[in-house]
Order: structure tokens, then sequence, then C-alpha cells
């Protein structure tokens, strides 16, 4: 550790050290080995530096700016707690999901090894360069570089059908980013003169309620990873990918980025006030409301496992986005906390989901009924991150679920309160009956000795699942860093 | 599918006739027994149709033969088939 | 607080792993063990404690023991026993692990000193018994489970609402009386409302526990209900709206249990009757009424164990549970029928068993503070639950006529738990005063006076007068094979018609907006032929002329537009 360097500097470090993995990748690809080694490696650097930023405090707010092409316009990184939780987030699961898709990709036998752990480098790299983004220009072009860097992921296996999905993908991202969020964004540097994120916000003084209002759902609808229902559908489709894409970056990073945009607009950008006098506010909260609901119904009728996961994911994200759109101090706590606990419960479902495609080549819901006497540790991990959506205890969901609660109750908002309790109980139809008929269902013509997914495969979906009941039990850490990201 | 059933409590069954009709009879005399015990034993009270005499032996007879008659009532209403919710 | 003091759940948990763990052959160590070991921890908290912790923030109580929580936990541990003991003889392991975690959350839920920690184990039970249900193993009680689940958790979330209103209100978490008079308190009213079976949201209770496994449902009879019921006790103590609900509670379900063929559902059904009378105790209010409650769910636990027990043997050893189906296993199993005698006469509340000396109290209650009615509606629920609960389990399992099935007497395990389940009934029943020791108020009721006695004797004889008088003359009903339509025919057949009716509406119309459009777009086709065509109108060449003609117009019309 080199402790005399700046947040600020570190940050830019851990942003590079997946970059700088890429090279040897790609040097050592005949020796799988020996990449697969680098890439548990950088993993382990780019944790170690982010323990380093935690240690390091984020109280002084520094900013390295690495270049400025016009005044006023830069790119440059900081580091708050908002952004260290989901750097963190994400350098933890990288890990977990390096160790797994050594397993699944070899076991799966997919082609084209080295370009997909490269392009995976480079998408967490984007990601992480999100995380520490200090304005909102620097976050446009690392959230634009993630699209692009995870669309030979998606469109991976090469088949007609991920061609197509990748063209949706990219068609629907692309789409919303530069329609919208562009738009949203030069406006904001017109109105505000400044793109940075500030406590408090920068647009306070500058726009009118009735300009917020529009500018608030240009930012809410430009964030299409957010997954906004009808801005949804290249999440299904990204559902082409290899599992491990499915896990970390459309479970986790890229969504994820999606949402944190959002927190990031509503509390650096906008400021509470402003959020609360947007005529949209309203508007906003029940078409979230609607896509948590409507997520979860469309959720209910998927048989392919891949799928209903992907629907759960849309109905989840829209909690995080109702939270960060209640903005108080409760919903916001609520919304960074289900950033993480959501993470760890549909990264675990999505490595469940993978294990069981590589150890018996099923896809759908309905062939899985007495899975669990052939695979009891990959099903119960899929209960306990099951039981984390739902949001039931003793699994890490129930705190984030508690939050984003009292953050409804906070702002009076006796409607979105039910409509949390009721989605609650279509997680239980949606997700429940799978761990439950893979244990206790008549084993049909599945195998009933014991035979798990490869070694690497089932160390991640022990680890993440553990996670889930870890921070049910010791969520301080969590509390404290998603409890400050609103305070200056 | 519906078959009425017989009961051992029919006095005519032939393997138990003797032992029934005995122990039937001892239960009538005991419960005479009982509604002549409010003759011996004061039973103090709260409401006005307590006083009654032999009260709670008539309010269980017909409290009973009520229940039966309504829940047979019930039964035109709310019978059906075993596999009745099943049948989508 | 000392090492030795554990939260009085833990030892369940920890037994749980314990179980996963030990290999079948010696499972019976720690299963026997854990309740042992857990009592004596529990002996070991001192009345009056309050431990206190904060944790995200809030400040919790995770364990209040008074007089009421330390009643209930005693209760538990001696359920847990039982259920424990009368399912030794299973190998399946997911079950004891179930049973075990089930009876650690309901132990920590009547220890939970604020509503955070309540909720907390609230949703463990749930979770816990479920699994219960779903062990069973058959796609009618995967059903039924899912239907259970979604009740309990939605009670769950309801709790979880209401805390959270609560916290927004007063600042505080801590589970005090609550009361009908915020919204909270309604919300958490509702909550517990749910896990007690009030009227119209009862049905998960008759609707599940007879499809649980012969041992679950003796796991499943003891707490969750007894936990709400501890509840509301601790809440919503004196609410007169409880009066009229529990009234309700008794008097319904023992129409439906005289017809009622299933006879695990004839007990689900008498479960609502017995809970009933402690929420009227609850709702009355007064120190006589709370310790008639009180210990009224003390006794109704291990009575109700009793015969869920005896039954679950007879479904064990039978592999049949309809009232159509038995009859004279009194001959194959004299023990299992005895300890079925014994169940039954305490759930009659025959004097000298433990349902006498609990049930009178409320009853009295309810003279006292002049509820009449209330007390005729009570009244008749008391002569109702002997004739199906007291008269008809017994008869149509054990004795009626013999269908004929030759069995073998329950498992060793099993008879012992009945015989301890049926020693405590006993015993409470002629010795109260363990159990009057042990109530939330000082106890100054008199069961055995000549009043209390004659009057349950009456009314009990002369109850059986009317079964057996209907039973000669042939009016009582047979036993049929069918089902009783209930309020979950709402949820179970109203509304999945409905929304099918809906759905396939829907898609009838569907088609034939579709064939319009099919239609319609055949004739534009025809139609833009006739245009486009060869000789179509506007494939004609058209003259500049004519452009000219429009792009005039077309300005014109945007010139006196602006113009205006």
């Amino acid at each position: 550790m080199i402790p005399e360097l700046e947040s600020g500097n570190i940050a830019l470090l851990s942003m590079l050290t997946p970059l700088a993995a890429t090279p040897l990748m790609l040097l050592l690809h005949r020796y799988p080995n020996w990449r697969e080694t680098v890439s548990l490696g950088a993993g382990l650097v780019l944790l170690l530096l982010v323990i380093q930023l935690h240690s390091a405090g984020t109280t002084p707010l520094e900013t390295t700016t690495l270049a400025a092409p016009v005044t006023g316009i830069s790119i440059a990184l900081a580091v708050e707690p908002l952004g260290l939780l989901f750097a963190t987030l994400i350098s933890i699961l990288w890990l977990a999901t390096t160790v797994y898709a050594i397993g699944y990709m070899r076991h799966h036998d997919e082609s084209h090894q080295t370009r997909f752990y490269i392009w995976f480098a480079i998408a967490i790299s984007s990601a992480i360069g999100i995380a520490f983004s200090a304005n909102m220009f620097t976050l446009f072009v690392f959230y634009e570089l993630l699209t692009f860097s995870t669309f030979p992921l998606v469109t991976h296996s090469g088949s007609r059908e991920a061609r197509l999905a990748g063209r949706t993908y990219l068609g629907w991202l692309v789409g919303t980013s530069v329609g919208f969020l562009l738009f949203a964004m030069v406006w904001t540097w017109i109105l505000a003169g400044t793109l940075d994120f500030r406590p408090g916000g920068v647009l306070a003084g500058h726009i009118t309620p009735s300009q917020g209002g529009i500018l608030l759902g240009l930012y809410v609808i430009g964030v299409g990873k957010a997954a906004l229902i009808p801005f949804h559908r290249w999440l299904p489709a990204a559902m082409v990918a290899p599992t491990p894409v499915s896990a970390l970056l459309h479970a986790v990073a890229v969504v994820k980025a999606g949402v944190f945009t959002i927190l990031k607009v509503v509390i650096f950008i906008f400021g509470f006030d402003l959020v609360n006098s947007a005529w949209s506010q309203e508007l906003l909260l029940y078409a979230v409301a609607t896509t948590i609901i409507i997520g979860s119904l469309i959720a209910l009728r998927q048989d392919n496992l891949k799928r209903r996961l992907a629907y759960s994911t849309i109905s989840q994200l829209s909690y995080i986005v109702l939270g960060a759109l209640l903005v108080n101090s409760a919903s916001l706590t609520g919304s960074a906390m289900h950033m993480v606990t959501h993470a760890f419960g549909k990264i675990t479902l999505f490595f469940c989901a993978g294990a069981i495609l590589v150890t018996t080549h099923k896809t759908k819901v309905s062939e899985l009924s007495g899975l669990g006497r052939q695979m009891p540790l990959t099903m119960a991990a899929f209960f306990i991150a099951s039981i984390s959506i739902i949001g039931l205890p003793p699994a890490a969901g129930t705190w984030s679920k508690w939050y984003l609660a009292m953050g409804t109750v906070e702002s009076g908002q006796w409607l979105l309160l039910g409509i949390l309790m009721v989605s609650s109980l279509l997680n239980i139809a949606y997700l429940l009956p799978i761990p439950l008929n893979a244990f206790l269902g008549s084993s049909g013509n599945n195998k009933s000795h014991f035979q798990e997914a490869p070694a690497p495969i089932l160390l991640a979906i022990t680890f993440t699942a553990a996670g889930c009941l870890f921070l049910f039990f010791w969520p301080d850490t969590l509390y404290q860093l998603a409890s400050s990201i609103h305070l200056p | 599918m519906n078959q009425h059933k017989e009961t051992s409590l029919n006095p005519n069954d032939s393997s138990h006739s003797s032992r029934l009709r005995w122990g039937i009879g001892l239960f009538f005399m005991l419960c005479a027994g009982l509604v002549l015990a409010d003759f011996i034993f004061h039973r103090h009270t709260i409401h006005p149709w307590e006083t009654l005499w032999g009260f709670y032996a008539l309010f269980g007879f017909v409290a009973c033969v009520l229940l039966v008659l309504i829940a047979k009532v019930m039964r035109l209403f709310l019978m059906r088939s075993e596999d009745y919710y099943d049948n989508r | 607080m000392i090492i030795a003091d554990l939260h009085p759940g833990l030892p369940f948990f920890l037994g749980a792993l314990v179980v996963l763990v030990t290999p079948l052959r010696y499972r019976w160590i720690p299963l026997l063990l854990t309740p042992l070991l857990g009592f004596i921890n529990l002996m070991g908290w001192e009345l009056g404690t309050t431990t206190e912790l904060t944790f995200l923030g809030f400040t919790l109580n995770p364990v209040r023991v008074d007089r009421l929580s330390y009643l209930f936990g005693i209760l538990f541990h001696i359920a847990a026993f039982l259920g424990i003991l009368f399912s030794l003889h299973l190998k399946d392991r997911m079950q004891h692990i179930a049973g075990l975690c089930y009876a650690g959350s309901a132990i920590g839920a009547v220890f939970a000193g604020d509503l955070l920690t309540l909720f907390i184990f609230w949703e463990l039970l749930a979770l816990t018994s479920s699994l219960l249900i779903f062990a069973r193993r058959e796609p009618r009680a995967f059903r039924s489970g899912t239907r259970y689940l979604i009740f309990q958790v939605g009670s769950g979330v309801l709790l979880l609402a209401g805390t959270i209103v609560y916290f927004n209100d007063s600042s505080s978490l801590l589970f005090e009386h609550i009361g009908l008079t915020s919204t909270a308190g309604w919300l958490i009213f509702l909550a517990f409302g749910i896990k007690s079976a009030f009227p119209l949201l009862h049905n998960w209770l008759t609707d599940a526990y007879p499809e649980a496994t012969p041992t679950g449902t003796v796991f499943l009879s003891a707490f969750t209900t007894k936990v709400a019921v501890y509840a509301l006790a601790r809440g919503f103590p004196g609410t007169e709206l409880l009066i009229y609900i529990g009234v309700t509670m008794t008097c319904f379900p023992i129409f439906y249990a005289v017809i009622e063929n299933d006879l695990r559902r004839v007990l689900a059904y008498s479960m609502i009757n017995q809970i009933g009378f402690m929420i009227c105790g609850i709702g009355i209010g007064t120190e006589l009424a709370i310790n008639g409650a009180i210990s009224h769910a003390f006794n109704d636990v291990i009575f109700k164990s009793l015969l869920m027990m005896t039954m679950g043997a007879v479904l064990f050893r039978t592999g049949k549970i309809n009232g159509s189906d038995l009859g004279g296993l009194y001959k194959s199993m004299p023990k299992t029928a005895a300890f079925c005698l014994i169940g039954a006469a305490s759930i009659s509340a025959f004097p000298l068993f433990s349902g006498f000396v609990s049930k009178s109290m409320v009853m009295a209650a309810a003279l006292e503070e002049g509820y009449h009615w209330v007390w005729i509606g009570l009244l008749f629920a008391s002569a109702g639950v002997f004739h199906h609960a007291g008269i008809k389990i017994p008869f149509f399992a054990f004795f009626s006529h013999d269908a004929g099935i030759r069995v073998k007497e329950a498992p060793t395990n099993m008879l012992f738990a009945m015989g301890l389940a049926a020693l405590l009934c006993i015993g409470i029943g002629s010795y109260p005063w363990i159990l009057y020791d042990l109530l939330p108020f000082p106890v100054s009721y008199l069961p055995f006076d000549n009043t209390h006695v004659i009057a349950q004797l009456q009314l009990l004889f002369f109850s059986a007068l009317a079964f057996v008088w209907l039973k000669l003359s042939g009016i009582y009903p047979p036993e049929l094979r069918s089902i009783n339509l209930d309020f979950e025919w709402v949820y179970r057949k109203l509304v999945p018609t409905q929304f099918s009716n809906l759905v396939s509406a829907y898609q009838r119309f569907a088609e034939i907006a579709h064939r319009l459009w099919v239609y319609s777009s055949r004739r534009l086709e025809v139609a833009g032929r006739r245009l486009h065509g060869p000789d179509g109108q506007l494939s004609k060449t058209w003259m500049t002329g004519s452009m000219i003609v429009i792009v005039l117009l077309t300005l014109s019309a945007v010139l006196l537009k602006n113009l205006l």
C-alpha cells in the first residue's frame, strides 16, 4: 500500500487496474491458467485499493482531474460514500464472478474466452469509472463506455439470436442515453453552468419548478440502465449472454450503474428540495411503482429461469429508483442498501441458474422439480437468495426493504407503502416455489443422486449466499455508508 | 358416493346391544341425577336465566340440537365434492 | 447479561444446527436435549429483565422477561418437547430442523420487547412453519402451503408497515399497549388478526393445517396462533372490538366442525373456536378475563396438541383421516383412543380436566362485566365444542361403525408424547394452581365450587344427550366425503374463475380486434390497389399545375392564420 496517495489518485488507480490487466490477458491467451490468474490478481488488487479508500476516509471531497477538453467540462474522479459503496460492491462481486466464470466458461466450453475476460475487465473498469465520477460528464462518458464494452459480451455466442439481442441491447441503451440523458445533461450545463456533483445540488436557483419537472423526467427516462418499464426491453434481451455476464453485469454492474446515476443526479445535481418541488415527482413515483408490480407479474409468467430473474431485476431496480425519488434520509439509505442487498441476492440467483445450466443443461423453471436432491448446495443458496430478495429474515433484503418502507412513510406515501407490501407477496409467488419444488417436489426426470456444479462455481455461490446472511446479522458497515450518502 | 353410515349407537346392533343399552341407561340416569342436583345445591347466579331450574341442562340440549339442525341445513348450500377446488 | 443467559430462542436454532450435522442414528439426542437445555436456559432469566441493544440506530429490546412472556416461554418449551417427542421416529431431517427453528422463532417472538424484533421472529415463524406443510410432499399440500405462506407473510408485511408508521408517530419501537387509536394500531391489529385467524381471515388455518404432515400439524397447532394471542394480549387488551370478534370466532366454526369430514380439519375449526375464547377474554380486559385468556391459551396448546397427536397417529398408521373412512380403531389403537378421550374431555372443559379451569374464567368475566349476550354466545360455543371436538373426534375415529381397519398401535415415541400431554391435561385440570401461579395477575377464582361444577356437568351431559338422541333418531348428519364452502371460496374459486373469465373475454376481444384488423387491412389493400394499381387514381401522372395550386393553398392558409 502507498499511504501517501490521495483518495482521488487511488480511485484513478482502481479504475485503471482492470484495464491494465487486459494486455496481459491478451498476451497469455494461450495459457488459460495464467490468464485467469491475471484476472484474479487484478480483482484482488482492485479490492485492496477499494479497501484502502475505505480506510482513507472520504471526508474532504478531493477531485482528480484527468482532462478538461472544454472549460467547465472535465473528466474527473472523486470519492464520496455512494460511489465508494458502489465500487466496493463491484470489486467484491467481480472477484466472486471471476472465480465463478473460471468454472463456468471451462465447463461450458465457451469459445473466445480471452475476448470474454478482456471485455469483462473493461466493463468493470467503466463501472468503477462511473462510481468515482466527479461530474455528470465523466459519468456519461463511462456510462456509454459500459454500454459498448458489454455489447460484445451480450453477443458473445455469435448466434443469430445473440446478434439480434445485441441490437436490442445497444438500441435501447444508446437510444435512451443519447436521446434523453445527453439532452438533459446539456440542458443542465446551460442552466447551471457546471456539471459537477455537489452536495445539495447545482441546479437550485437556476431553474423554474416546471423546468425542473421536465428535466427530472428526462434524467430518469434517459438512464435506460435503470430499466424502467417501458424502457426495459434490453434487459431480458441481454440474457442471451453467458451466465457470468448476466450475473455480474446485468444483475449488478450495468443495472446498478443506472440506478446509481439516478441517485447521483437526485442528490448531487438536483438536491432534495428541487426534487420535492418538481411536478413530475409524483408521476415518476407512480411509474416506478407500476414497474415494481408489472415486473413482478411478468416474472411470474416466465418459465425460462434467467428471464424470470431478469424481470425480477426490473422490478427490484425500481425499488431503488423509488427510494431515490422519495428523497428523504430513510428512503435514500434504503436505496443505497438495496443496491447492495439486491446485488448479493440476485447475483447468487444467477450463479445458481448458471450452475444448473452447466450441470444439468436445464433452463426452465418447470424442469427443476426435485433438483434439490442432486444439487442441494446450489438450491439451498437459491433459497437463501430468494428470501433476501423477498425481504424476509434472516437475509439482508429485510433491512433495505425496511428502510425503503420507512422512506414511503416519512413522505406520507401510503399507496407506495402498500405497493411495496404487495410486491413482497408477489416476490414470494415467483421465487420461492423454485427452491421449494426443487427440495420437496417429485424428482421427475431429475437424478436423485448428488451431482453438484464444479467447485469454483460452488465456491462463488457459497460466498455470495453467505453474504446475504452476513449482511442481515452484521449490516452496520453497510448501514453507515448507506446512511451517509446524502450528507454533505 | 355418499353411503349413509350405520352407527353402532343403534340399540338393535347385535354385537354390543346389551352392553350399549346398559351404558345408555346409565347415561340417562346420570343426566337425571344432574338435573336433580339443582334441588340439592344452590348455584350462585349472575344472569337471571341462570336461576331457572335446570337451565344449563336445557341450554346444552337445545343448543346442540339447534347446532346440528342448522349445520344440516348449511350442508344444502355449502357442501361440494371433494375435488371442488381442484377442478378449475 | 451473563454469558449463561442465551437468548431464550437461541438454543433451538443452535439445536437445529447440531441436528443438521448429526447422523440419523444419533439425531434423537440433540432433538430431545434442545428443549430441555432451552428450558434450563430460560430458568436462568429472572423475571423483570429486559435487555437493550442498539442496532442500525434503533434501540431494541431483544429479550423482555415479564410474567406474560415468561408463561408463554414455558408453554412453548413444553409444546416443543411434546412435538419433538412425537416426531422422533421421523427420518426427515428437514422437518426436524424446521420444527426446531419454528419453536425457536415462537419463543423469540414472545420475548421480543420491541416491534422490530417481533417482526423478525414473526416472519421467521411464517417461513419455518410453512416448511412443515411443504414437507408433506404432495401437490395439494404444496398449493395449500403456498397460500398459507402468502397469508403469513401478508401478516408480516402488515406488521412491518404498522411498525414503521408506529415508529414514525412515536419515535419508539417499544412493544407495549398499542390500541386502535392510530393507523399504526390498525395495521398492527390486522397483522395480529391474520395470525390469530379472525373471521374471514381464518381460512389459511383450516386450509393448511390439515394438509401438513402428521407430525407437522402438532407443531403448527401449538405456536403460530398462540404467538398471535400473546401479541394481542400485549398490544390490545381491553379493546372492545375483540370481544365481538372473539365471540364470532367461538360460534361460527362449530357449525363447520359438525359437517366437516376431515377430522384434522374439524380440529382446525375447533382451534378457531378455542382462540375465540381467548380473544374474547383479551377484549374484556379485566384481570380475571386476561387470566382466563392466557391460561386457556396455555391449556389449549396442550390439549390441542394432544388431539392433533392422536389424529396424527391415526393418519400415520392408517393413512386415512376422514370420518367417513374411519371407525372402530379403539380395537387396534386402544392407548391412542384413551389419550384422545382425555384430550376430548379437556377441550370440552370437563371438571378435573384442563379446559375447565381456564375457559370458565373468561365466561365468568363476560358475565361480571355485563356482556350477557356475549356470555350466551360463549355458552353456546361451549356446548358446541363438546359436540364436535369432545364427541365427534373420538367417536368417528375410534368407535362408531367399525371400518375394519386393523393397524398397529402408534409408535412408542408417539405414545409417550401423547401420554405426557394427557398427564399435563389431568394434572393442570386437577391442580390448577400450578398454572394459576404463573398468570399475569393474582388469581382469586375458585374453579371447583358447586356452581361451576354442576353447571358445567349439566351443560356437557345434556349436550351429549342431544348427540345420543340425534344419533339414535337418525337426524345426525352422516359423515360424507365432501368439503364445505367457506370464505376461502372467494380467493380459491370466485376470483380465479372471474379472472380467467376476464382473460378469456379479453382473448375473445383481442381475436375480434385482430380479425377486424385483418379484414380492414385487406380492404385497405384492395382500396390501395384501386388507387395505386396500374389504373389507380393516384397512379395517374398529375399535372405540375395542380401541385402549385396545393402549395399556394397551404401557404395562404398559413398566412391567414398568422394574420388572425
